[in-house]
């Protein structure tokens, strides 16, 4: 083989126009969704698959992308939406910007301790400490009642308009406005995510994934990469976490349990880890299964195990591993 | 000749076991040395040692005249200091490019450009075509690395190795498990690399050894009990004690 050596890549990593398109009539379709099905219960059941599948997605950076398994993701929503929450109270009630930024700086500086000391572990260690200090917010929301209202949450958080550019585009009370703000915000996130996650430093991230050893062996300051995933993954639970408080004015507690942790894991592993769009996905089979289900027994959780169970025995990749196999059909 | 790397009085111990006993060892620039000795006789952990595997328990590593005792694995591969390990370990769920790729962008830098694509590294895919042609891995490119068959592996751990622009490579027993073709091969590649590089070689195929080494070191129960070139090893009397027993 005499051919010059090549300054390109094996992957071109240009995205199939196929695939574009179909993202953009999607885009379309939840867009307008609202202005056909004029239904509240049905546009805020959107918004919040829309919510929890930007949380499921900062999951999939952790577990997908660096190898790191984060039981309960929910806390880093939950700071968030709590600081946000407070923001409007306490210092402005019509910043929306400032909120969600207040609610991103906050968490991240609760997240960079707590960060610093998992990424001296991996595995099975990190996994626990994980859930360790998640109960721990948890506890401390729980009990501290002057701050957060305890168990009754945090109420009368105020509405404010939403604005660009001191433009008023609409009121984050009323549900089609704050469901277009939610679908701007998690579009954005889930594209800089992308190109983040396809970058030389995704590849990083990646290699750790694969074999932390190996990583550290070709050079790769591993605890400093995991940290700064993980930072990367908290930044982008609070921005869920701020659209959460927006959409509800309210949070509780038990958006912060453990129990609600595991769901979050779910989604990720039903739409299938390591390709951000698919935990989107699984968020939104979560979220409609479980209100579906609600509406006819309380015992919800009983089926959302079992359609689990089912979904992890015969689609072990989950929703992602349902695409594949029909682009390895076409091939055939 | 230039001392790229030496150990002063390095110890290690595991609880009561010494696995490394005040071992003293200089590994010279475009030198091949092997380390042989019996099972256990510590020739792993003192490559683990000094590579930043394992801390030390005492004593010292030199690189460059410069102390590195227990810095991180990480610092030391940035250093010029990269191996190989006995059981192969790479990205498996990634190409065979993917593998070297990120090696050589951790040597080269990059790692930061957060907004560009992972094959906008010009540099960087350059440097990796140019070690796929050197190990003649460039057909298998594309491969995804757990299907490669076992001894491309070994290459392409090598390869990797390679790609951290090392000044010294420490092969944990690079042949094992290859066939009497493969390690013909790679024995010959590996020689070949002391034109750029120390080599420090780990290797129980005494052929192999025998017909590449410039000197070796044998260590038997985590000492130092010979040094010299292949022949003289070959007919030192303490050498033979320690492979074949008190007989």
């Amino acid at each position: 083989m005499n051919d010059r050596i090549s300054e390109t890549g094996i992957d071109k990593g240009s995205v199939h126009p196929g695939k574009i398109v179909a993202l953009l009539i999607l885009i379309a379709c939840i867009a307008l969704f609202p202005f056909v099905i004029k239904n509240r219960f049905y546009i805020s059941l959107v918004n919040e698959m829309l919510i929890y599948g930007l949380l499921a997605m900062s999951l999939d950076v952790l577990l997908g992308y660096t190898g790191l398994l984060s039981f309960m993701h929910n806390a880093y929503l939950g700071l968030g939406a709590y600081v946000v929450g407070l923001f409007l109270i306490h210092v402005s009630p019509s910043s929306l910007w400032l909120a969600i930024l207040a609610g991103i700086v906050v968490t991240s500086l609760i997240a960079l301790p707590v960060g610093w000391v998992q990424v001296r572990t991996g595995g099975l260690a990190f996994a626990l400490l994980t859930l360790a200090f998640g109960m721990m917010f948890y506890t401390i929301v729980w009990k501290w009642y002057d701050l957060t209202g305890g168990d009754d949450g945090l109420m009368g958080v105020p509405h404010p308009d939403i604005h660009v550019g001191g433009i008023v585009l609409g009121h984050s009370g009323n549900p089609t406005s704050m469901y277009l703000l939610t679908l701007c915000i998690v579009l954005i996130c889930f594209l800089v995510t992308w190109r983040i996650m396809h970058s030389p430093f995704g590849a990083v991230l990646e290699a750790i994934r694969e074999n932390e050893e190996r990583a550290s062996f070709v050079g790769i300051n591993v605890r400093r990469y995991k940290l700064y995933g993980w930072m990367y993954a908290c930044m982008l639970a609070s921005i869920s976490g701020g659209l959460f408080i927006l959409y509800r004015g309210y949070i509780g507690p038990t958006t912060m349990s453990a129990f609600a942790g595991a769901g979050v894991l779910m989604m990720v592993l039903v739409g299938g880890m390591g390709s951000l769009w698919g935990p989107i996905i699984g968020a939104g089979i979560f979220i409609f299964i479980q209100d579906y289900i609600s509406t006819m027994t309380e015992h919800w959780e009983l089926f959302v195990g079992m359609v689990v169970i089912l979904l992890v025995l015969f689609m072990p990749r989950g929703f992602v591993g349902l695409g594949d196999y029909v682009t390895r059909f076409r091939k055939e | 000749m230039t001392t790229i790397l030496r150990t002063k009085n390095l110890h290690k111990h595991f609880g009561g076991v010494l696995a490394v006993n005040d071992v003293n060892a200089e590994f010279k620039a475009n030198r091949l040395r092997s380390i042989i000795g019996p099972n256990g006789a510590g020739k792993t952990t003192f490559i683990n040692v000094i590579t930043g595997k394992l801390p030390a328990s005492s004593g010292a590593v030199l690189f460059q005249d410069r102390d590195i005792t227990n810095s991180p694995a990480h610092r030391l591969v940035r250093l010029g200091i990269c191996r190989t390990f006995q059981i192969t370990s790479i990205f498996m769920g990634l190409t065979v490019f993917e593998n070297i790729r990120i090696a050589a962008q951790s040597e080269m830098g990059g790692s930061f450009r957060i907004l560009s694509a992972k094959h906008s590294l010009k540099s960087v895919n350059k440097k990796t075509w140019e070690i796929l042609d050197r190990l003649g891995l460039k057909d298998k490119a594309k491969v995804p690395s757990n299907n490669l068959a076992h001894g491309d592996q070994r290459l392409l751990e090598v390869a990797m190795a390679l790609a951290g622009d090392p000044k010294i490579l420490f092969l944990d027993e690079p042949t094992a498990g290859m066939s009497p073709a493969e390690t013909e091969h790679i024995a010959q590649l590996i020689k070949g690399l002391t034109e750029t590089v120390a080599v420090v070689l780990v290797e129980h195929d005494m052929d192999v050894v025998m017909s590449i080494s410039d000197e070796i070191t044998v260590l038997n129960q985590g000492s130092i009990i010979a040094e010299g070139p292949p022949k003289a090893i070959q007919d030192n009397a303490q050498v033979k004690e320690a492979y074949l027993g008190n007989a």
